[in-house]
Formats: C-alpha cells, sequence, structure tokens
C-alpha cells in the first residue's frame, strides 16, 4: 500500500548465557518503494531492555513514548531502573490496553535479567508474551525463523523440570549467526536489506556493531 | 482460504556436484485436518528424472497421470527418454493449455541433463518457468524453505551432504507450517 510508512523489517533476537543480541535492519519501506535506507528499528527502553519492532511506525513511535514515560516514573518511584522481566511485562500491559485499537506494532524485547542471563520476549500485536531463546518478527522472520529453530534448537517451554531457554552458542558465534540469518533473508526478502544493525548487551553494557547488506 | 492451501505441500530441490535431491513432506491435509502422513508428493518420470507437484492433491494426481502419458508417447516414438529440459518446456506447455481453468499446481522439476549436468525448475500453476542454479521451493511453506534453503546452501555439494543439507532444511522449513509436515521423502541423484 502507497503512502504507509510499514517498517516491513527483520529483526532477531537471540538470549546467551551472559550476552543477548538484537538486530535489525536498517530499511524503511512502503510499497515497493525505499523510504530510507539509514531508520534504527532499535530502541533502548532501560539500561538493560532494548526492544525492536517491526508494523506502522506511527505506532512504534508512540508505544515507545509511552514506555519511556512509565520508565521515567518507575525510576522516580522505585530509584532505580526497571529489570527486563518487568519490561516485558509491562510492554505487554500496554500493548493489551489498546486491545480493541491495537498499536500495529510486533515487537521483540531483548535483555540481561537480575541475574545477567540473556532473555528474549516476543510479542504480538495485542500483547501476548513469551520468553524464548530467540526470536525473530517482521517480513524476514518467515524466513529466518526455520533456520534459527534448526541452529539454536530450543526446548520447549512446557518441559518440567524448566530448561533453560538461552542458547549455548558464545557471543561471536551467536553475531556470527545472526550475520548469516540476515544475509540470507536480504537475498530474498524485498523489504530486507541495506544495512544491519546489531545491538549487544552483555555484563559490560551495551554496544551498537553495523554491517552492510545488499541494497537492492 | 486459498486453493494452494487446501491440502498443504512443502517442495524443494536443491543442486550438487553432478548430483540433484528433491524432497517433499508428507503429509496431506483436508484444511486443518490430517487425511494421511505418508502421501507421495515426487514421481519418478524416468531414472534421471523426478517431478514433484504441489498445490491441490487431485491435480498434482491428474497432472501427473497426463504427464507420464506424453512422455510415454515420447518413448515409444523418439525411443530414448526425454531431457529434462525439454519435459520441462512439456509441463510448461500443458499447464498454459488450461490458462482460463489452470490446475492448481506447482510443479518442481528435477532431473540429470547430458554429462550429468542437475538441472532445477519450477512453475507458477500457468506454466512460467524459474529455472535456478541453487535451488527451488514450492508449497504452502515456501517462504520458510527460501530461507533455510538460503541460508544451509553451498554450491558443488556431494551426495551425501547434499542429502544432510537438504533434509535439515525441509524438516526446520515445514516445522514452521501447520500445513506441511510428517516427515519428508528425499530423492538424491
Amino acid at each position: 500500500m502507497e503512502g504507509e510508512p510499514l517498517i516491513y523489517l527483520t529483526c532477531v533476537a537471540i538470549a546467551g548465557a551472559d550476552y543477548c543480541v538484537i538486530a535489525a535492519d536498517t530499511r524503511m519501506s512502503t510499497g515497493y518503494s525505499i523510504l530510507t535506507r539509514d531508520y534504527s528499528k532499535i530502541c533502548q527502553l532501560a539500561e538493560k531492555s532494548v526492544m525492536a519492532s517491526s508494523g506502522f511506525q506511527a505506532d512504534v513511535r508512540a508505544l515507545q513514548k509511552v514506555l519511556a514515560a512509565r520508565h521515567l516514573i518507575y525510576q522516580h518511584q522505585h530509584n532505580k531502573q526497571m529489570s527486563c522481566p518487568a519490561m516485558a511485562q509491562l510492554l505487554s500491559n500496554t500493548l493489551y490496553y489498546k486491545r480493541f485499537f491495537p498499536y500495529y506494532a510486533f515487537n521483540v524485547l531483548g535483555g540481561l535479567d537480575n541475574e545477567g542471563k540473556g532473555c528474549v520476549f516476543t510479542y504480538d500485536a495485542v500483547g501476548s508474551y513469551e520468553r524464548v531463546g530467540y526470536s525473530s518478527q517482521g517480513s524476514g522472520s518467515t524466513l529466518i525463523m526455520p533456520f534459527l529453530d534448526n541452529q539454536l534448537k530450543s526446548p520447549s517451554p512446557l518441559l518440567l523440570p524448566a530448561q533453560d531457554a538461552v542458547t549455548p552458542l558464545s557471543e561471536p558465534e551467536a553475531i556470527d549467526l545472526v550475520k548469516t540469518c540476515f544475509a540470507s533473508a536480504t537475498e530474498r526478502d524485498i523489504y530486507t536489506g541495506d544495512k544491519l544493525e546489531i545491538v549487544v548487551l552483555n555484563a559490560n553494557g551495551i554496544r551498537r556493531d553495523y554491517m552492510e547488506l545488499r541494497k537492492d | 482460504m486459498s486453493i494452494f492451501e487446501y491440502n498443504g505441500s512443502a517442495l524443494v530441490a536443491m543442486v550438487g556436484k553432478n548430483c540433484f535431491a528433491i524432497a517433499s513432506d508428507r503429509r496431506l491435509g483436508v484444511q486443518l485436518q490430517t487425511i494421511a502422513t505418508d502421501f507421495q508428493r515426487i514421481y519418478k518420470i524416468h531414472e534421471n528424472l523426478f517431478i514433484g507437484l504441489s498445490g491441490l492433491a487431485t491435480d498434482a494426481q491428474t497432472l501427473y497421470q497426463r504427464l507420464v502419458f506424453r512422455h510415454k508417447l515420447y518413448q515409444l516414438r523418439e525411443e530414448r527418454n526425454m531431457k529434462p529440459e525439454t519435459f520441462a518446456s512439456l509441463v510448461s506447455a500443458i499447464l498454459y493449455e488450461k490458462r482460463f481453468g489452470p490446475y492448481f499446481c506447482q510443479p518442481v522439476i528435477a532431473g540429470l541433463g547430458d554429462d550429468n549436468k542437475p538441472f532445477i525448475c519450477t512453475m507458477d500453476s500457468i506454466g512460467a518457468k524459474e529455472l535456478a542454479k541453487d535451488f527451488v521451493v514450492a508449497g504452502t511453506a515456501s517462504e520458510s524453505l527460501y530461507g533455510a534453503c538460503e541460508a544451509m546452501f553451498k554450491p558443488d555439494m556431494e551426495a551425501e551432504e547434499l542429502f544432510e543439507t537438504l533434509s535439515q532444511a525441509l524438516l526446520s522449513s515445514v516445522d514452521r507450517d501447520c500445513l506441511s509436515g510428517w516427515g519428508g521423502h528425499v530423492y538424491v541423484v
């Protein structure tokens, strides 16, 4: 549909033992056209929580504003930053608050939990969420998910005793995996490409890397 | 629901070093109900030529019967097997005959041509050929298959490695598609 800045992006998040990788491409497109090649879709909500969203741009921005405001209030009331699981619950509640006129945003939240382990939460548009070991959203997610399933086989969250969802891969290996995923998705998905932004959260803090992707 | 998603299917063919592999899932369903878990979608035309038919199962079976008939006639007249490229053109022509009332099938053709050179191609339901040098996919799981194959494919794989790669790609892709699954048939030539 022309004139609707829907970001059909692809975003991927992988949780590791002591790190979390969130990556998204930087293309914004509408219909068959590209609006810009350099648009960041990854937003840092708290010290240890980073969110990437695909969907309708205006709704994504509004959602980020609401979450930032709520986080500020939390910081004033509790004198500390929100943990990632807390932010995950807040995001879910914020989305469900608009159950009958939803935010057209498909989110993936990544970060470190209170023990320093990586966590990834995946959402639908109305706030149903689940903590998983890896996730992808957006137009390239149908292309990437089977490959991630194959490489990162995560145990089912229904198993007892509860098994760790995080991947045993090391941080450089996970980043390589993400780069491979995006290189493949760029080949076959018209909405994915230009540049890949990778955000890595670990005990040392947060860092951003960039990688060039195909521009066609 | 689209007519192509009535039965559910997943088909993929990949090229290796002087060999090819073609694989399909085994589920036959009627929308959300599974009817069979051992349904065959890939048919042998001759020793070095296989065709897989995704989409509506009844059209796949009818189309297969017509193609076998045409190939047998060809064998009687020319006293040799059809080359894969020729067969692909035949399938394309037969599908386009029904341009305004098509067979709801997407074929995937894989064969070995002269000098054991592997040939793969796919078509849409009205016969538009798409030749590829690496892999082709069809069916309800095609998007997942695109992603998995693109990530796992390497050029010039030997037969065993090709089998492994194709099986892994097929299995992980159909696991993300509710209309296909229940295992896979893989033919490596």
